[in-house]
């Protein structure tokens, strides 16, 4: 590799510490100036300054409160909907209220409450696992929380303007296309807007689970929450950028006429459909596998022995990870494909099963073999398997397409997916929530109250959905604000109404245990349910370091297998003990191995995440309301605030090259290309980039499928010459991004900044020179120029982010930022371009080639 | 392998690079079977729009469905050797030595072959069992 060519130092000192090492005491006055240093540099700020503060610990926990908020708006809507519904004929709300108010509720459930939470428990859950300080990158998290509240307030306050979407959680065109007002506009830039924040968590919590392990933590005994974590986090990269590229082309559509979804213009409307549900249906598998999760965690502690079979639970989150993005037609059974195409779906979502069995009989197995204790956490998780169970069952009819074409769309459907998501992430949740409270919270939630809620959340729910399979099996379809009397519907609908008020009344005492203050109990046990994790090596009282002292693991369970390391890690005995300059360091250890490779600044307090958070907002939220100068004045503002982010606190030339962390280990402090993080997380984004692109090219070649004649007979198509053109543009400004970095590596630095500067001309002229090659088209006429401008336009704008980026570079070489021995920033922009350019040119050969050959 | 030892630098190198390749072999058996998958429904699905021969597509992919569980038989024999634990006397893998982490990806790679094989087989019987595109 050629990465050490800069001559950056490689790890010096022993590796993996002797048992004499860590024998050996640590002077008390030593670590107490350590432990001061130490608190100092992670002290969250006080004041009207503490909402500044990125520590995982803070930001983690208004992630989860936020959600939770959007949950019970959510939940509240659920309640008014059944209030409608709990007599024939009732008039309580309109119509159109009635569809806003279930639109709004699956949106927000899903949107504001299910995956947030995911990544918002592992925000503030995931350092403690892994006995790390923080998150690698702590300003992301900040950012995408803020952009969560900003887009989450703005979709979910619309309700209150009786502006809400209306047309169903997934938008189904032509409903949603045509729907007046700017319910679906709100939908879709809303909710995009908060897929990119879920995104930017995924990258952070997949390096996190990669980069950011406890040394000698080898990917077998990692705890398992950390390998779901990067099982969903793959799977968020490629679920949610096909909804994104579908939201692109929908929003093209109601904003200008382009007619991605119209038949009329050669358009389809099973487009979406594909896209959404390519996203929506592994969906419910990020949602489900985090929760499960927990349970994972759980389940050892209460068992009070190790995991049962620890490899199989593995294979289950793996394997469900890949089938899962197998079943989505199952959604679409009633669409009239062709049988064999539905019998591929069905088998797969037979097949899915079987993982999502295997760990659950896993769990039951280590139950089985312990000596179970009934705590509260362990109550709940008993309710999530047995409520879960029964959603599996519905769910293995359903995939059955012949059974599905009986019951589709109606409220055997509700009953399915209410027990899949109550027992698959609900209920564990808020056993996790009882759970991790005295790692969070460090206090106690009450057992009393704790088994209240449970029965009544569990037999309200049961009572709400239970008799649903039977409404719906007698023919209630789902989203009908009213219905007749006597069809048989009237008792069952009315029990429905009685358990989701019993539902309500369980919630309303566990959040209330949760947010009563709790002053008065006494200060609670560091380790109250004798766990065998990290994170119960948190400090009682709190300290706001994470851990005193970042141990070296060799165990699955090191507080019940590694004696002494506790008192070691508080005595400041093992690494990174004491922060000398006052910054704020984590841990960077290799991806298999966990050996220890880099010490890595990460970024304090700040308010630049808030402003490119609003901006970013702003360029999201006025075009809802057709506003375009405003849109694009807050587009650049989020571009120059993320900027100013980057340029003074990411990858700033060190003071020094290496660095004493304890145990006579010391670490690099700079890395740059595929040992950084940053690098890590440019693959991962542009990997989602990637599948946003390639589900846009799915989109070309399914209208060539679907349509008899696409593109059309006598169509204009793109002028080649100027697609050959911008070809040349592509290559030669990936050649000259390229080559600037190695001419930067070799010294060369005059050679690399021409090529820096020359770069970004050439990506603009191959831009230019693909607009024009579809300029003479006419996108709103037919599908096909519309599908090619948006083909152009996607690619226009990558080039355009990546011109800033070599400019940036420029910059950087110019005032001594990137130098030819720090030059993180070149490589990681180098990695863009190397995706930027395979998309622009597979486009040129879309735009160029296809019509002949199609 | 044998008992713990300060490996020199290449070695070092080159064990890292077969541990990758076998943390990206644990996908291996999946991603065969999302190939196999994708394939099946898009040739299909461009078969029964455009109007071409269905049965050669179905005949086609028969094969190829022979084709993949040939793939993952593959994958899951190697993994299966790096885990045998009949050979390794271990088959818990919890250990912290780098030997239980081969075994471990061994391990873990072995079962999601079983489980891709079983998917492979589920999703190729349509093929067999469904006549044509109605």
């Amino acid at each position: 590799m050629t990465v050490r060519e800069t001559g950056l130092p490689r790890p010096e000192g022993p590796y993996p510490p002797t048992e004499a090492m860590l024998a050996e005491p640590v002077p008390e006055d030593v670590a107490k100036a350590q432990a001061e240093r130490l608190r100092a540099a992670w002290a969250p700020p006080t004041g009207w300054r503490y909402w500044t503060a990125v520590n995982n610990t803070k930001v983690g926990k208004w992630y989860c409160l936020t959600a939770l908020v959007f949950m019970l708006l959510a939940g509240v809507m659920a309640l008014i909907i059944r209030l409608q519904l709990a007599v024939p004929e009732n008039d309580l709300v309109s119509a159109d209220r009635f569809n806003q108010l279930f639109t709004m509720h699956g949106s927000a459930m899903m949107f504001l409450f299910a995956v947030p939470m995911f990544e918002a428990i592992s925000i503030l859950l995931l350092p403690g696992l892994l006995g790390a300080r923080d998150m690698p990158f702590p300003r992301l998290s900040a950012f995408g929380y803020w952009c969560f509240l900003i887009g989450g307030v703005f979709v979910i306050g619309s309700i209150f303007f009786d502006a809400a979407p209306r047309a169903g959680w997934f938008m189904y065109p032509p409903l949603a296309t045509k729907d007046d007002g700017p319910g679906s506009d709100i939908w879709l830039l809303g909710l995009s807007f908060i897929e990119i924040a879920s995104i930017a968590a995924a990258v952070e919590l997949i390096v996190g689970s990669l980069k950011c392990r406890p040394p000698g933590m080898r990917v077998n005994i990692m705890p398992l929450y950390a390998w779901y974590v990067l099982v969903v986090g793959g799977m968020i990269l490629f679920a949610f950028p096909p909804l994104i590229a579908g939201d692109f082309l929908f929003e093209l559509e109601r904003s200008f006429d382009w007619p991605f979804f119209d038949p009329e213009r050669g358009g389809d409307p099973m487009l979406w459909q594909h896209l959404f549900w390519i996203f929506g249906h592994p969906e419910v598998y990020i949602v489900f596998l985090p929760s499960i999760a927990i349970a994972a965690m759980i389940v050892p502690t209460v068992a009070r022995r190790p995991i049962f079979g620890y490899s199989w639970i593995v294979l289950s989150a793996v394997g469900t990870g890949f089938l899962s993005f197998g079943l989505w037609v199952h959604h679409m059974f009633t669409t009239g494909l062709p049988s064999i195409s539905l019998g591929f779906f069905s088998a797969a979502s037979e097949a899915v099963v079987i993982p999502t069995g295997i760990q659950i009989f896993a769990f039951l197995a280590t139950l089985m073999a312990g000596r179970v204790k009934m705590t509260l956490p362990m109550l709940w998780i008993s309710g999530a398997l047995a409520i879960f169970t029964m959603g599996g069952l519905t769910g293995v009819m359903l995939a059955l397409a012949p059974f599905d074409f009986q019951a589709h769309d109606t409220y055997f459907i509700v009953a399915h997916l209410h027990y899949t998501l109550f027992g698959g992430m609900v209920f564990p949740v808020i056993a996790g929530v009882y759970y991790f409270y005295p790692f969070f919270r460090k206090k106690l939630m009450s057992e009393r109250l704790g088994r209240w809620a449970f029965w009544l959340i569990f037999t309200g729910f049961n009572l709400c959905f239970l008799p649903m399979h039977l409404t719906g099996l007698w023919g209630m379809p789902r989203r009908i604000y009213t219905y007749p009397t006597g069809l048989g519907w009237d008792g069952l609908n009315l029990i429905s109404t009685l358990g989701a008020f019993v539902v309500a009344a369980g919630f309303a005492i566990f959040v209330w245990d949760l947010i009563r203050p709790k002053g008065g109990q006494p200060q609670i046990p560091r380790n109250p349910w004798d766990a065998g994790t990290l994170e119960w090596t948190h400090d009682v009282p709190e300290e706001v370091w994470g851990v005193r002292s970042i141990p070296h693991v060799t165990t699955r369970y090191p507080l019940w297998d590694q004696p002494g390391m506790q008192g070691r890690m508080d005595a400041g005995g093992f690494y990174l003990p004491d922060a000398r300059e006052g910054k704020r360091e984590i841990l960077i250890t290799s991806v298999i191995d966990a050996e220890p490779v880099q010490v890595q600044r990460v970024s304090g307090p700040t308010w630049i995440t808030h402003l490119a958070a609003g901006f970013t907002g702003g360029a999201f939220i006025f075009p809802t309301f057709h506003w375009y100068p405003p849109a694009i004045a807050c587009g650049v503002l989020a571009i120059c605030c993320i900027i100013w982010w980057l340029w003074t606190s990411t990858a700033r030339p060190p003071e020094t090259d290496i660095k004493d962390v304890g145990l006579d280990l010391k670490l690099p402090t700079y890395a740059a290309g595929p040992a950084s993080t940053g690098w890590w997380a440019m693959w991962i984004t542009m990997l989602g980039d990637a599948t946003a692109f390639a589900s846009l090219i799915f989109g070309f070649f399914f209208y060539w499928t679907a349509s008899p004649d696409f593109p059309p007979e006598g169509a204009v198509h793109a002028a080649s010459g100027l697609i050959g053109l911008a070809a040349v543009g592509f290559a030669a400004t990936w050649a000259l991004t390229v080559g600037g970095r190695r001419l930067n590596r070799v010294q060369a630095v005059g050679a690399a900044r021409a090529c820096l500067a020359f770069a970004p001309l050439m990506a603009a002229g191959g831009a230019s020179a693909l607009i024009g090659s579809v300029w003479p088209l006419e996108p709103s006429a037919h599908v096909y120029p519309a599908v090619l401008w948006a083909l152009a336009i996607w690619v226009a704008a990558h080039c355009g982010v990546g011109g800033i980026m070599q400019l940036y570079c420029l910059a950087g070489s110019l005032f001594g930022k990137l130098t030819p021995r720090y030059d993180a920033d070149i490589w990681n922009v180098s990695l863009y371009w190397h995706f930027v350019t395979i998309a622009a040119l597979v486009t040129c050969a879309v735009l160029g080639l296809a019509p002949g050959a199609l | 392998m044998s008992e713990e030892h300060q490996p020199r630098r290449e070695e070092d190198a080159k064990e890292f690079a077969e541990e990758q390749a076998s943390l990206f072999k644990i996908t291996f058996g999946p991603l065969i079977w999302a190939v196999h998958f994708v394939v099946c429904y898009g040739l299909v699905a461009v078969t029964c729009a455009k109007g071409w021969d269905i049965f050669a597509t179905r005949l086609g992919l028969v094969l190829l469905s022979a084709l993949a569980l040939g793939g993952i038989g593959w994958v899951g024999w190697s993994a299966w050797r790096q885990w045998n634990p009949s050979r390794t006397g271990d088959p818990m893998n919890r250990g912290s030595r780098a030997e239980d982490r081969h075994h471990f990806l061994g391990h873990a790679a072995f079962l999601l072959s079983i489980i891709s094989l079983i998917g492979v087989v589920f999703v190729s019987m349509p093929l067999i069992l469904i006549g044509g595109c109605q």
